[in-house]
């Protein structure tokens, strides 16, 4: 077996360093189809991210009436802390609310010199695990005892939440569609190879080669190339983070533009797994053609 | 070694290459399958290394019948049969030891084995000189020794030709004839499809004539036909 292995080994070595063109062509192809794809899976975790923190500001305000009584804002919290929807509750009394209005407002203090300290009414917010529930969760609690009005974006909101609904669904098309991009043009490369090769295939059946023995060098040749094709797919894209991305953060500071280098590494790892799956299966599914002699 | 019994082979699309054909080839015989172009010789080929399946009857290698043979044991009926084309179907990009070894590299056998037999088999067919030469640089005659080389460096027991000397001028097609009738003299059954008056005659072998796929003649120490 280890004589096998060297053979394979050797083929390998000498079929790419043979086929030199047909190799540059067939990474650059694998190269291009997985940053296609890894820039859509990056841009998307860029998206995703700045999406999630839109949604994550998304709260419930629900004021309370001055002559609110213990027992019914007791009960306001016991309520909301039980609804399956809602992820947590804060109180902001009186003062805290003041004190985040002085704090508002800290440059002009004209502003704050007027009001009355007693002026803001005390309030729950409510953190949703769903910001979609935030209509159903307010007109529950619109009217209860102690509840002087219900605030949540309404129509601004719905609007946010739909845009970003839509990128959502927009992103997993995306992703979808470079994914069958990378697999058809790879399963191309790989066909173009061993149509390339036919006459070295047909001596291997006449001799009384094995199908897997002759599988076995198109596969390897196809992992080391897609390696190669993620490898500089990843490349690029990291110095698209730091020359790109990076930057533009440093410029527009409140938009999440990051990308971690952590999450480039798990994505070099995906493209390589999908590269390498589809050269698998892709030589596998175009050799078929040619050992059925 | 080879024996059909009723064989036809109808193609797709009606055309009848073989009509019940039925011969019987001994160990260690030397035949010319003969006929016009067209008459069915490389489907007979075929058929006998399962690249083509017989539409009716049975056909028996080394005493097997190749047609229950599974599909996963075709390579190793294949080791066990040289060939040898027209057109040398050699690597280009291989020298003329590479291609000969590959044949053996491809069906696994050891380095040492390899090593050991093909200088000892390109030696036999005379090409101990061009060992290092890739195939463009070499004659068509030195391209059909690599071929049948390559045929050989396995020692199948059978050796089919098809027309191996289609290419070949008369004089490089007698010095090939030379080598097959010594690879048979050492014990290979060898079948030779041709069309070449010539090298038929010159042997005085045995003669199977095909004509529009039927077995029309049957000749122990034949000529290629009358005309
Ligand atoms: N793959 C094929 N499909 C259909 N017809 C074929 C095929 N191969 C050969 N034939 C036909 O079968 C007949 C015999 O062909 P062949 O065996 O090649 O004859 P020969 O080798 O004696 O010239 C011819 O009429 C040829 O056209
Ligand atoms: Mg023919």
């Amino acid at each position: 077996m280890a004589l096998r292995v060297n053979y394979f080994v050797d083929e390998t070595v000498s079929n790419l360093r043979r086929n030199v063109l047909l190799t540059l062509a067939a990474v650059s192809t694998v190269s291009i189809s997985l940053l296609l794809l890894g820039v859509v899976m990056v841009g998307g975790e860029v998206l995703t991210k700045m999406v999630s923190s839109w949604e994550g500001k998304v709260e419930l305000n629900v004021f309370l009436r001055d002559e609110a009584t213990p027992e019914e804002v007791a009960a306001i919290k016991t309520q909301t802390t039980g609804m399956p929807e809602v992820e947590e509750v804060f109180f902001e009394s009186k003062e805290q609310a003041f004190e985040e209005y002085k704090r508002m407002f800290k440059d002009s203090p004209a502003i704050t010199e007027n009001v009355d300290p007693n002026a803001l009414p005390a309030s729950y917010r409510i953190k949703l695990k769903d910001p979609n529930q935030a209509e159903p969760v307010a007109s529950r609690l619109q009217g209860q005892p102690g509840v002087d009005e219900v605030q949540f974006g309404g129509e601004a909101m719905k609007r946010l939440l739909k845009f970003t609904g839509v990128v959502r669904t927009i992103l997993v098309i995306a992703i979808v569609l470079t994914l069958g991009a990378a697999v058809l043009l790879i399963a191309n490369t790989i066909r173009l190879g061993i149509y390339a090769r036919r006459k070295e295939i047909g001596i291997m059946k006449l001799v009384g080669a094995t199908n897997w023995f002759i599988r076995v060098p198109f596969i390897f040749e196809g992992t080391v190339q897609a390696a190669l094709g993620a490898l500089v797919a990843s490349a690029l894209i990291y110095a698209g983070k730091v020359f790109g991305l990076d930057r533009m953060q440093d410029a527009i500071l409140f938009l999440p533009l990051t990308v971690s280098s952590g999450s480039i590494i798990r994505m070099f790892f995906t493209l390589l797994l999908i590269g390498i799956v589809i050269g698998v299966f892709g030589s596998t599914l175009a050799l078929r053609r040619f050992l059925e002699v | 070694m080879i024996r059909l019994e009723n064989v036809s082979k109808v193609y797709k699309g009606s055309v009848v290459a073989l009509r019940d054909i039925s011969t019987d080839i001994q160990k260690e015989e030397f035949v010319f399958l003969v006929g016009s172009s067209g008459s069915g010789k490389s489907t007979f080929i075929k058929m006998l290394l399962k690249e083509e399946e017989p539409s009716e009857g049975t056909i028996y290698v080394a005493g097997k019948d190749i047609g229950q043979l599974p599909r996963w044991r075709v390579p190793y009926l294949r080791r066990n049969i040289g060939c040898v084309f027209q057109d040398f179907k050699l690597l280009a990009n291989k020298s003329v030891r590479e291609n000969v070894a590959f044949a053996l590299e491809v069906i696994g056998r050891p380095k040492h084995i390899i090593n050991q037999r093909v200088p000892a088999i390109i030696e036999l067919v005379g090409l101990t000189e061009k060992l290092n030469s890739l195939p463009h640089e070499l004659s068509g005659g030195e391209q059909q020794r690599v071929c049948i080389a390559r045929a050989m460096v396995n020692r199948p027991p059978i050796l089919l030709a098809d027309e191996p000397t289609g290419n070949l001028d008369p004089s490089t097609s007698a010095d090939i004839m030379n080598l097959l009738e010594r690879l048979n003299e050492s014990g290979t059954t060898v079948l030779i499809a041709t069309h070449d008056h010539a090298v038929v005659d010159r042997s005085r072998k045995r003669v199977i004539e095909l004509d529009g796929g039927k077995l029309v003649r049957d000749q122990v120490r034949g000529v290629y036909g009358i005309g």
